[in-house]
Formats: C-alpha cells, sequence, structure tokens
C-alpha cells in the first residue's frame, strides 16, 4: 500500500513563501484561493532574545478526515494511497466541508462566475503524480530549503519513513481525532 | 477565518425548515393525540409550513454554487445533509396533499380531489409531524456535527434548535389555526379555540425551557477554558453581539413573548407574543450560525489580516475565468 504524508521541517523554512507561488502557478488558482500559506506569528520575544519560525500549510490529509463523511454529494473524496481532493464536476458548494475542516484548509472562489463556484483544496498534486507516478508535489520541487518533504510513509525505506521513524515530529491539532497526516519537525527557536 | 462561509440565505433556511418541522410535529400530535376529528382547521398552518419550507429550499438553492449538482444529494451519501434532504422533500410532499385535502372546502373545483385524499388526510399528518421532528433536530444536528467550531459543536445545540423551532412552529399555528381554506363553523372555531388555549401553555413552557437552554450554553462557553469558545461566548454576553442576544433573543424574543402568554389576553397574546417568538427563533439562527469562529492555526489571523480578501477591489477586478495565464 501507499500513504503519501509530507514532512515539514521548520527548522529549514526561512518563510520566502516560494511554495505559495509555484502552486497557485501551476494549479491556475483563482486570486482570493490560497492552498499552501505560510503561516508565522512574526518575531517572538525581546530583544536580544528573539527568533521567528514559519508554518508552512496545507491540507494535512487527515487519515480520519472530517470533508469527507460531511459531504452530502460525494465530491470530496479519499483515494486509496491517503489523498483528499474535490471532484469539481460533482460539488454543489454547499460549503459544510469548508465548514468541517478543522484546519480551514478549504475554500470557494468568489471570483469565478456565480454558478461556477466549487469548493477547492490542496490536491496533493494528484494530477501530476496522474501523469507522472513519482512526480513530487510543485510546492516540494520548488522549495530551494528541501524544508518540504514528500512520500510514501508505507515504504519504510522512503526519506519521510526514515524522518518520522528518528525524528520527533508534531501534528497540528492532533487533539481533535482527524489523525493528520503532514509532519512538523518543530524550529525551536535561534534564527532572528 | 477569512470570512463566514455560510452567509444569510443559510440562517433563514435552517429558521424555516425548523418552522415548518414545528408546525407539522405539533399539528399532528393534536390533531391525532389531543382533539381528533377537526383535521381540516390545521389546513393554513400546513399551508403555512408548506411555504416555508418551498422558500427555505430556494434560499438553500440561493446560496449552493452549482445548484444543478443537487440532485446528487439523493443519489450518493449518507451524509447529514442528505437526510435532511430527504426529511424537508418528504414534508413537503405531505404537506402538499394534506393541504390539497382540504382545498376543496373553499374551491368547489378541487372538491373530487380532495374527497378523494381526505380519509387519509389524518395519517400522513402523523407522517408529516414524525418527519418534521426530524427536520428539527436535523438542523441543530447538521451544525453540532462540525467539531471544527467549538460553539456549533455541542450537544446542547440540537436541543436549543429543536426547542426552539417547535416554540416557532406553536407561534404559526396560534396565529393561523381554523382559516382558510377551513370553512368555519361553530364546532372548528371551538376546536380551534380549544387548540389555541392548549398552545399558550405549550408555548410559556417552551420559551421557558429555551431560556434555561440558551443561558445554560452561552454562559458555559463563557466560563470555558476554551479560548475561541470564550470570545464567541464574549461576543454574544458582553460584546458585539450583545444588543442583539439580550435585547432582541432574550427580551424582545423570549421575555416579552412570556410575559404577554402569561398575563396578556387578547391581541397580545393572540399576535403580538407569537410574532414576536417568530423573530427570536430567526434571530437565534442568524447569531448562531454568525458564530462560525474556529481555533486559528498558529499566525493564521496575522497572515489573513494581511492578504487580499474577495472583498478586495485588487481582487474584485480580476476576471478569472479557470484558465487566467496571469
Ligand atoms: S485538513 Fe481539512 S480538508 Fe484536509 S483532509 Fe483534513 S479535514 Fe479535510
Ligand atoms: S461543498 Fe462540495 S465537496 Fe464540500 S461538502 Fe458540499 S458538495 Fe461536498
Ligand atoms: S501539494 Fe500541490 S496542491 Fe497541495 S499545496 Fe503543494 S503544490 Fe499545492
Amino acid at each position: 500500500m501507499t500513504r503519501y504524508v509530507m514532512v515539514i521541517d521548520q527548522r529549514r523554512c526561512i518563510g520566502c513563501h516560494s511554495c505559495t507561488v509555484a502552486c497557485r502557478t501551476w494549479n491556475k488558482l483563482p486570486l482570493d484561493i490560497v492552498y499552501n500559506p505560510v503561516l508565522s506569528e512574526g518575531a517572538q520575544g525581546e530583544w536580544p532574545n528573539v527568533h521567528k519560525y514559519w508554518t508552512p500549510m496545507l491540507c494535512q490529509h487527515c487519515a480520519n478526515p472530517e470533508c469527507v463523511p460531511c459531504c452530502p454529494t460525494g465530491a470530496s473524496q479519499q483515494d486509496a494511497d491517503g489523498t483528499v481532493w474535490v471532484d469539481p464536476k460533482k460539488c454543489m458548494s454547499c460549503k459544510v466541508c469548508v465548514n468541517a475542516c478543522p484546519y480551514g484548509m478549504r475554500d470557494a472562489s468568489h471570483i469565478e462566475s456565480r454558478l461556477h463556484r466549487f469548493v477547492r483544496k490542496c490536491t496533493f498534486c494528484r494530477d501530476a503524480r496522474e501523469m507522472d507516478p513519482s512526480a513530487q508535489p510543485y510546492c516540494v520541487k520548488t522549495c530551494h530549503q528541501k524544508a518540504r518533504i514528500f512520500g510514501d510513509l508505507d515504504d519504510p525505506n522512503s526519506e519521510v519513513s526514515k524522518i518520522i521513524g528518528s525524528v520527533r515530529t508534531e501534528r497540528l491539532f492532533e487533539e481533535l481525532g482527524t489523525e493528520p497526516q503532514i509532519y512538523y519537525i518543530p524550529d525551536l527557536g535561534g534564527k532572528a | 477565518m477569512k470570512h463566514h462561509y455560510w452567509e444569510p440565505p443559510i440562517a433563514l433556511y435552517l429558521f424555516l425548515g425548523g418552522l415548518a418541522g414545528g408546525i407539522m410535529f405539533l399539528s399532528a400530535i393534536f390533531d391525532s393525540f389531543v382533539i381528533p376529528g377537526h383535521t381540516d382547521i390545521f389546513a393554513l398552518p400546513v399551508l403555512i409550513a408548506f411555504i416555508a419550507i418551498c422558500i427555505g429550499l430556494v434560499f438553500l438553492l440561493v446560496d449552493l454554487g452549482q445548484p444543478g449538482v443537487f440532485w446528487r444529494v439523493f443519489r450518493t451519501a449518507k451524509s447529514i445533509i442528505k437526510w435532511g434532504a430527504v426529511f424537508l422533500v418528504i414534508d413537503t410532499i405531505v404537506s402538499m396533499l394534506f393541504i390539497v385535502a382540504f382545498l376543496g372546502d373553499s374551491l368547489t373545483f378541487m372538491a373530487p380531489l380532495s374527497n378523494l385524499i381526505k380519509p387519509i388526510a389524518s395519517p400522513m399528518l402523523l407522517v408529516g409531524g414524525f418527519f418534521g421532528l426530524c427536520i428539527m433536530m436535523y438542523t441543530g444536528i447538521m451544525l453540532s456535527t462540525l467539531k471544527a467550531h467549538v460553539f456549533w459543536a455541542t450537544p446542547a445545540l440540537p436541543v436549543l434548535f429543536t426547542v426552539s423551532a417547535i416554540s416557532t412552529g406553536c407561534a404559526a399555528i396560534v396565529l393561523s389555526i381554523g382559516g382558510w381554506p377551513a370553512v368555519v363553523s361553530l364546532e372548528s372555531l371551538e376546536a380551534a379555540a380549544e387548540v389555541n388555549h392548549i398552545l399558550h401553555t405549550v408555548d410559556i413552557v417552551l420559551v421557558v425551557a429555551e431560556i434555561i437552554i440558551l443561558l445554560t450554553m452561552v454562559l458555559s462557553f463563557l466560563g470555558a477554558g476554551n479560548i475561541t469558545a470564550k470570545k464567541a461566548a464574549k461576543r454574544w454576553v458582553c460584546g458585539s453581539y450583545a444588543p442583539l442576544f439580550w435585547g432582541g433573543m432574550v427580551f424582545a424574543g423570549l421575555l416579552i413573548p412570556l410575559a404577554l402568554y402569561v398575563a396578556g389576553s387578547g391581541v397580545a397574546s393572540a399576535v403580538v407574543a407569537p410574532v414576536l417568538v417568530l423573530c427570536g427563533g430567526c434571530l437565534l439562527r442568524f447569531l448562531v450560525v454568525n458564530t462560525d469562529d474556529r481555533a486559528p492555526l498558529p499566525g493564521e489571523e496575522r497572515y489573513m489580516g494581511r492578504i487580499a480578501t474577495h472583498k478586495n477591489a485588487f481582487v474584485k477586478r480580476w476576471n478569472y475565468d479557470g484558465e487566467n495565464e496571469f
């Protein structure tokens, strides 16, 4: 079996937002949609003891997603490899899934013509993998700091398996039981 | 939080759905168990329920981005919304048939059709009442399963919505019982007066229950440790929603009707109180649907506060045809 996950090394991320640009360019996103914001709370602490870190986001491709069972049309679905995606042809844009996602990773664009709105979210670059099964997501390919690492958690030799097995990683809102599949290596401070 | 994903049409849809459910539920109970034999006096209340469902469904469809795909709801999924849609459609059909059964009383050309359906009108209303209860519960349960939103994800919410729905249904029946197309007779007037009398007491109980549930819910959020819940409850109790919550919902929507029901007679308790209860129920749905606070990710608010939203003029002027090549 295959289980795609992403490891995000917050020690490496410098907050350049290249992944955001790569994603919106390749996926031709409308202006009011961002799949993968790079969040930061700004500089923390008081000079000279300050640090700043970034949290690159994307859909957590939850193993127990909130957004799939609530969908009344079957548009919101999950592949066997864990990828959660929306079929734009089936989605009626009722926005239940948007309200169900605890990470705020879904939205419908308000720029598209009024009767062609569907809910969008990160697809884990499913379309790229359809063309080439070994393709890496655009946000991963573009990251010059190699802060985003994509791979198959069920393959013990993959880079993500090795990292998750040997380094302490954290997941966002794990307490909600959604079993998010984006693993963060936290930045423990030290950068200004 | 970027913006409210559900806008006023959804709040209205939840209100109208609950109202229709409440009317069907109470009419069925009164017709089958309290004063059997006067089914015709419920024709106008059920007509109101029918209109409420239809307007509610229109609001729902208006809010959809691709209404053309709505039919999929009945084919594919097992989601709560699917069940809600099924209940609503059943009650639309039941209420329509029920009205047709009594239209013949006033419109002679409908009489043959009406006489055909009339014998099963009462059992049909009972079925409608059952699904009315389902609709009322569904509107609350649908919100309460969305655990990303603390203010919705509480078992108190379906209870509150159901009690409020029954009490708005009660108010609508008080306002309309015995009206057209039912033929006015001494007997039907007496039956309507009896129902009204019982409904006043019922609504007093419901309004008191609603006050208790509402305050328990909001105040327990206020005392909770959860930051997001506390922030939302603060907005209700002493923030920007406070005038609408205390003045609109608690005072004008619950306490005044309660006083009028208890003390008043004549127009005050027969017309003013029920109208206020209806307005209060509508306001409740608006406030609850708007309280869609989600626990923010670290840095999310800072980020969202800086990027352009869909309301921004710069974004608005962008023409998106699905194939922008920037
Ligand atoms: S992060 Fe949200 S959209 Fe992505 S799988 Fe989890 S619940 Fe669904
Ligand atoms: S908005 Fe679309 S994908 Fe989301 S629950 Fe509704 S129909 Fe499903
Ligand atoms: S995996 Fe693909 S769709 Fe998802 S954020 Fe990265 S580039 Fe965008």
